[in-house]
């Protein structure tokens, strides 16, 4: 096949007047806007960086659907520790059903939750076989709705400390610290 | 497509040191870190406040008995409606008492609804307390004052964590290492009778 000298190509040889003016509004304001690729990539930076500083791991503890925590101020970094929940009458261990709160609720009375008592004392245990050389840190962290009774954060607790957990924390949402 | 000038450019014959970055993947590349990120992001940042529990260790036949004198305790109470009891006790003896009314500030979310409250008079008077009966106050001394926290079993588990905040806002220097570190004045233990 022969090759050709290349002949007049549109908008260069051919000006085609009627398509340029209606791409640029034809007299009137430009419908198309410019964007300056330098800006537009500085700021993508800056979001990157500022998201990339404000990355954190440490609140990704799973939080159970209903579950509202109170709010505080004073708080500290959650650890890496077996978590108690105590939501919608149900107590959790690390997700696992153990029990529920009713007969707490009715009796208005502190008392030992025998299958929570039972699970944390298997996990301490089981901490203690897997780190033979190490002191047991004996912390847990209570995860409870923000409406629950006393009596019910009563009875959690003293089962954990029972069973070996005198260092419980509980979990709440780090709010902003007001000034005065 | 854009170029990047990376400076120098090389001498007759060398090769030259700047080079292109193609646009379209770049930009690509960066919203693509910025989804992740924004999808990644914890924007509700879960913390936690200690309430450890006061029971005894194990037995330790190692170890020779020794007498402890015992410290001044700051007791909260909050078993009344309206107001909070602060009792400063050495063992059974009571060192000072006063009763404080209850002043809470509600917390609210973005919507306007109320999810909480804080005690901030509670806190400026612990944290006046603490100056005057406090014995752990120098930056060497690696012990804390010890807060019991007593309260009735009707009360929500939102009050009793707003109690514990208002104790643990009260600060003292602590030479850890770092300049200008702070450690909260108080460890707290909440009573469960």
């Amino acid at each position: 096949m022969a090759i050709h000298q290349p002949g007049r190509r549109l908008l260069h040889g051919i000006s085609l007047k009627f398509v340029s003016s209606h791409v640029t509004g034809g007299g009137k304001r430009n419908v198309n806007a410019g964007l300056s690729l330098t800006s537009m990539i500085d700021f993508l930076i800056v979001v990157v960086v500022f998201l990339l500083m404000t990355f954190n791991t440490s609140g990704e503890t799973p939080l159970s659907k209903n579950v509202r925590l109170p709010k505080a101020e004073n708080s500290i970094d959650m650890v890496d520790a077996p978590l108690v929940g105590v939501v919608g009458g149900q107590i959790l261990v690390d997700g696992t059903s153990t029990g529920n709160t009713r007969e707490i609720e009715e009796s208005k009375q502190v008392k030992r939750l025998e299958e929570l008592f039972n699970i944390l004392k298997a996990k301490r245990e089981l901490w203690k076989q897997n780190r033979p050389n190490k002191e047991f840190p004996g912390v847990v962290v209570l995860q409870i709705d923000r409406d629950v009774p006393a009596v019910v954060v009563k009875s959690v607790f003293q089962t954990a400390a029972f069973a070996g957990y005198p260092n419980v924390s509980f979990m709440v949402d780090g709010a902003s610290k007001t000034k005065g | 497509m854009a170029g990047v000038d990376v400076g120098g450019g090389g001498k007759s014959g060398k090769k030259s040191l700047d080079s292109e970055i193609n646009m379209v993947p770049f930009i690509d590349l960066l919203m693509v870190t910025i989804a992740f990120l924004l999808i990644t992001a914890v924007w509700s940042h879960m913390s936690r406040i200690n309430a450890s529990a006061m029971v005894p260790g194990p037995p330790r036949p190692d170890e020779e008995i020794t007498q402890v004198e015992p410290e001044p305790q700051l007791h909260v109470e909050m078993r009344e409606q309206a107001t909070f009891r602060l009792v400063w006790k050495t063992g059974k003896d009571n060192l000072t008492e006063k009763v404080i009314p209850r002043k809470p500030e509600e917390i609210r979310d973005g919507a306007g609804r109320v999810t909480g409250a804080r005690y901030p008079d509670l806190a400026a008077e612990i944290e006046a307390q603490w100056k005057m009966t406090g014995k752990h106050r120098d930056a060497s001394d690696k012990k804390l004052d010890q807060a019991v926290l007593h309260t009735d079993n009707e009360t929500k588990f939102s009050d009793i964590v707003a109690v514990i905040d208002a104790v643990y806002h009260t600060h003292r220097p602590f030479n850890s290492g770092k300049p200008g570190d702070q450690v909260s004045a108080f460890n707290v233990t909440f009573s469960v009778n």
